[in-house]
């Protein structure tokens, strides 16, 4: 396997600094303001909370139990006037150019009143990684300025991202089992662009999205090596949006299904493909991870963080039942087994938010946006307004030159044991987070006892909702093998994964 | 105690699969909707009918006087398919026990002769509440030789179905709680609309505010805690067998899904962390239906401790049940979070159940402290 700035000494395993404590490697060589940032996003975040989110979360999950195929419209009308779907575009590209550092805190404060709304925000980044990872710079541009119109006219403009598959869910997030796998999305070439066919499903935010990332392959028995990603919009010929799933928890944001029949997608809607990466020092297979990399390493973080709503969510219900309702001629808060077991959920929520903040450093070091983190950047950005830089980047933006130079600096630039550090930290975030969570919640649910079963005390629709994080971004289980992957088995040079 | 009932026992547990299998796989999708959706009031009564509502009911009251294990392994089979059903049958036979307990058979004879009508041969009880550990909102005072409550009672199981409900009250004049039947079509009792829940959907429940409602006394004034504490010793285990058969139920569905999902160029089930996780779930099943076996023998045989063995099984199969459940789910990726799936409703279900009979940590501190008290902690 590949090193990981350490090389096996023996059987022993010497980590470096940063590998273990890039948090502590990272004072003093990020901006301050970026912290600055982070603080505001979570006032932004309590304040859109109490407003729309609290008030709204029980409704809206009532509302889907009664009407599974209902499209929540006016939360996302509600959070595009609020400005959250391009908070963390960049100024180059028309956002509001946030630091990418502060939307994970900001998605924790959402996901501690509602996870459904918190995922309704926050995978419009989920499609929008996917989209800068391919660093199609020309692409991004367009869409992004399209996310910002559909901003200024009040129609929102969400993006999707769609990479799984009827048959292909865990296979289609690691490339070692791509090749494996038995994905159908083809996209076939032909003259002027691709003819796209398959299906993907449970695709979120399809239904309210106007643009989708799209991952297809151009050979499905070589997936791994043909990998491409499509900008594919609505109203294309060819492509229509399929049923929607019944879920148990996160009912607000819809899991849809996408259809492709011979779908065209013309050459300018390709974000990459094998063709584009040429001259690229990574092969195929290896860029096609690479891209995957940078979206989860971005991702996943934010799974995390959502976790750790959760695990907050749920111990501040169970503190407030606690504190109000007396058991055994008693105030529930003043049994003594009762205050462990809050401290227990204290420390399980504060061991997420530590997984999540500790893959914010290794990002905002070596991540997607890490460009964004070095000072004289940062600053530069964060002074000059918007319009500066819509008046001089679009026409730059669109050359091809200008992808053809970021992608040198940014995908050839990156370093083998950067990239494998950030995977690796956020695989361990998520799961570690994720079970947390939950753990969360069955002991909230223990502590309430009757109360917690009903829906209108909440905590039974955090576990609903938590379950999910558990499965989406990859299983915990294949965020496992990906943390051994990238973390372990630098140091076992004898280890294989996903060949047993 | 009666020992030719094993094969009778086995051809009981027969009969409640092939009834789950007949009648609860299909259109328990559409059962889980309710409010959303219809009531289940026809399978309620097609359960009344083939008697799994009068189980350990005295022949000469209409049941079948079977023993405590026989309900056991009715309620496995069924919450092995649709774990509604099977709260159902449990909140009705609690209710049961402690209006037996209390020495009430006129009730039971009533209950169980007016087949018929479903809302008469249910009784409606707050299965979730252990009135001896918060106080309960509904208070009873005496008119005449009959008595009136007013007050609240939260999460009554069946109360939108049942004519008849039993709930505890706390006396006006002080002293402890009792328990009291309603008429729930009188006078002075009012019903919400059905309670939205975590799980057991199909299993109904609401809450209720009294307003000097009728009420007759069942038991002694004061005896309340004590009697229920005496039907959880004996229903505990019906409770840890409601958990077991969620258990099976989500082994068997992962089981069955890991051997024919593809992921990796191979079925699943040759992974082996996903063999780890099944082995876990197959392991705590194997205890878990060892566990409700032998607990239930012990009670029907009330061996030394049987008491304790009951609720010893309930708490562990109901922790076992949530863990258990929650890989049920796992295993089946995206599809386990779908409602196409019965793995959803499983977890569900089973962290619903968890709550059934009162806090859980309080069970906890209450059978140690019965230990402290003095029963022992082991049989031998
Ligand atoms: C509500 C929802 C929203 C989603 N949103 C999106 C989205 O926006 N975009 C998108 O592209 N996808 C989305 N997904 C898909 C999600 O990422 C997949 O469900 C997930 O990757 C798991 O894939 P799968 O469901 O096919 O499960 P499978 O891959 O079939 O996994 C089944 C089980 O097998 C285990 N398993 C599989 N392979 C291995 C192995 N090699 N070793 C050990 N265990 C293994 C898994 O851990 C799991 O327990 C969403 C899913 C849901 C449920």
């Amino acid at each position: 396997m590949m090193a990981i700035g350490m090389v096996a000494k023996g059987n022993g395993w010497t980590p470096k600094f940063e590998d273990i404590m890039c948090s502590m490697d990272s004072l003093g060589k990020m901006p301050k303001g970026a912290v600055v940032e982070m603080k505001e996003a979570m006032q932004l975040a309590r304040r859109f909370n109490r407003a729309v989110v609290r008030p709204y979360a029980l409704e809206l999950d009532r509302k889907m139990q009664q009407d599974p195929t209902y499209l929540p419209w006016e939360f996302v009308e509600e959070a595009n006037r609020w400005g959250f779907y391009t908070m963390w575009i960049p100024k180059l590209f028309g956002g509001k150019g946030w630091n990418l550092g502060s939307m994970i805190p900001f998605v924790e404060e959402l996901a501690t009143e509602c996870l459904g709304m918190a995922n309704l925000i926050g995978v419009q980044y989920f499609g929008i990684s996917i989209l800068f990872s391919t660093w199609n710079v020309r692409l991004i541009d367009m869409i992004c300025r399209e996310v910002v119109e559909g901003e200024k006219s009040g129609k929102p403009c969400l993006v999707s991202g769609a990479v799984t598959e009827p048959e292909a869910g865990t296979d289609a997030e690691e490339v070692e089992l791509l090749s494996k796998a038995r994905v159908r999305c083809h996209a076939r070439k032909v003259d002027g662009g691709y003819l796209v066919n398959g299906t993907k499903v449970f695709i979120s935010n399809g239904h309210l999205s106007t643009w989708h990332m799209l991952i297809a392959y151009e050979d499905l028995e070589r997936p791994e090596e043909t990998m491409v990603c499509l900008a594919v919009k609505n109203g294309m010929k060819g492509f229509s949006i399929g049923r929607m799933e019944k879920k148990m928890g996160q009912k607000g944001c819809p899991a849809s299904e996408l259809i492709f029949e011979d779908c065209f997608i013309p050459d300018d809607h390709v974000c990459f493909n094998a063709e584009q990466m040429k001259g690229l020092r990574r092969s195929a297979k290896e860029t096609g991870m690479q891209v995957i990399d940078f979206v989860v390493s971005a991702t996943r973080p934010g799974v995390g963080a959502m976790a750790t709503g959760a695990a907050r969510g749920a111990f501040q219900e169970a503190l407030r039942f606690a504190r109000q309702t007396e058991v055994e001629g008693k105030l529930l808060v003043n049994h003594e087994w009762a205050q462990c077991l809050l401290a227990e959920m204290y420390k399980n929520m504060t061991l997420a938010r530590l997984t999540y903040m500790e893959c914010a450093h290794i990002n905002g070091r070596y991540g997607l946006a890490s460009l964004m983190n070095h000072k004289p950047v940062y600053y530069y950005s964060r002074s000059m307004p918007t319009s500066f830089f819509d008046r001089i980047m679009p026409a730059s933006n669109r050359r091809a030159i200008t992808t053809k130079l970021v992608r040198k600096l940014v995908m050839d630039g990156q370093k083998e044991e950067d990239a494998m550090r950030a995977s690796g930290w956020a695989s361990l975030s998520k799961f570690a987070a994720t079970d947390l969570a939950m753990e969360n919640c069955r002991l909230a649910l223990e502590l309430m006892g009757r109360a917690g079963i009903r829906q209108d005390r909440r905590v039974e629709k955090i576990l609903r909702d938590a379950k999910l994080l558990q499965i989406y971004e990859g299983t915990n289980q294949l965020n496992r093998l990906n943390l051994f992957k990238c973390l372990i088995g630098p140091y076992a040079p004898e280890a294989r994964v996903f060949e047993e | 105690m009666r020992t030719d009932l094993n094969g009778e026992l086995m051809m009981l547990r027969e009969m409640a699969r092939e009834f789950a299998e007949k009648e609860l796989v299909e259109g328990r999708e559409e059962r889980d909707n309710y409010p959303f959706g219809p009531p289940p009031d026809d399978l309620l009564a097609e359960a009344v009918k083939v008697g799994f509502f009068s189980i350990m009911l005295p022949e000469e009251m209409g049941g079948s006087a079977r023993p405590l294990s026989a309900l056991c392994l009715v309620l496995q089979e069924i919450c092995r398919v649709d774990a509604s059903l099977g709260a159902a049958i449990f909140t009705h036979a609690l209710a049961m026990e402690i209006i037996k307990r209390a020495g009430g058979s006129a009730i039971l004879e009533d209950v169980s002769s007016t087949e018929t009508s479903l809302s008469k041969a249910l009784i409606a009880f707050p299965s979730f509440d252990n009135p001896g550990e918060t106080e309960p909102e509904a208070i009873a005072g005496k008119k005449g030789d009959s008595y009136e409550i007013s007050g609240m009672v939260n999460y009554l199981v069946l109360g939108g179905l049942a004519k008849r409900a039993l709930l505890a009250a706390k006396m006006k004049e002080g002293g402890g709680n009792s328990f009291f039947l309603v008429d729930l079509e009188r006078d002075g009792v009012s019903i919400s609309e059905p309670v939205l829940s975590l799980g057991l959907h199909a299993c109904p429940s609401v809450d209720l505010s009294l307003s000097r409602a009728k009420a007759m006394l069942i038991g002694e004034e004061g005896k309340g805690d004590l009697l229920f504490e005496e039907a959880v010793d004996r229903l505990s285990v019906a409770a840890a067998a409601m958990a077991c058969g969620i258990i099976k139920g989500s082994f068997d569905d992962a089981l069955q899904y890991c051997r024919e999902r593809v992921q990796g160029g191979r079925e699943i089930v040759d992974w082996s962390e996903v063999r780890m996780m099944l082995a876990g779930m197959a392991i705590r099943g194997k205890v878990a239906e060892m566990l409700v076996e032998r607990a239930s023998a012990a009670v029907d045989g009330e061996e030394k401790g049987w008491q304790l063995a009951s609720r010893a099984a309930a708490l562990h199969t109901q922790q076992l049940a949530y863990e258990v459940t929650i890989d049920g789910v796992q295993l089946l990726g995206g599809n386990g979070y779908m409602k196409d799936y019965a793995q959803e409703k499983r977890f569900r279900d089973a962290e619903q159940l968890q709550a059934l009979m009162g806090f859980t940590p309080l069970r906890k501190l209450k059978y140690i402290r019965r230990i402290i008290e003095g029963e022992p902690a082991w049989a031998g």
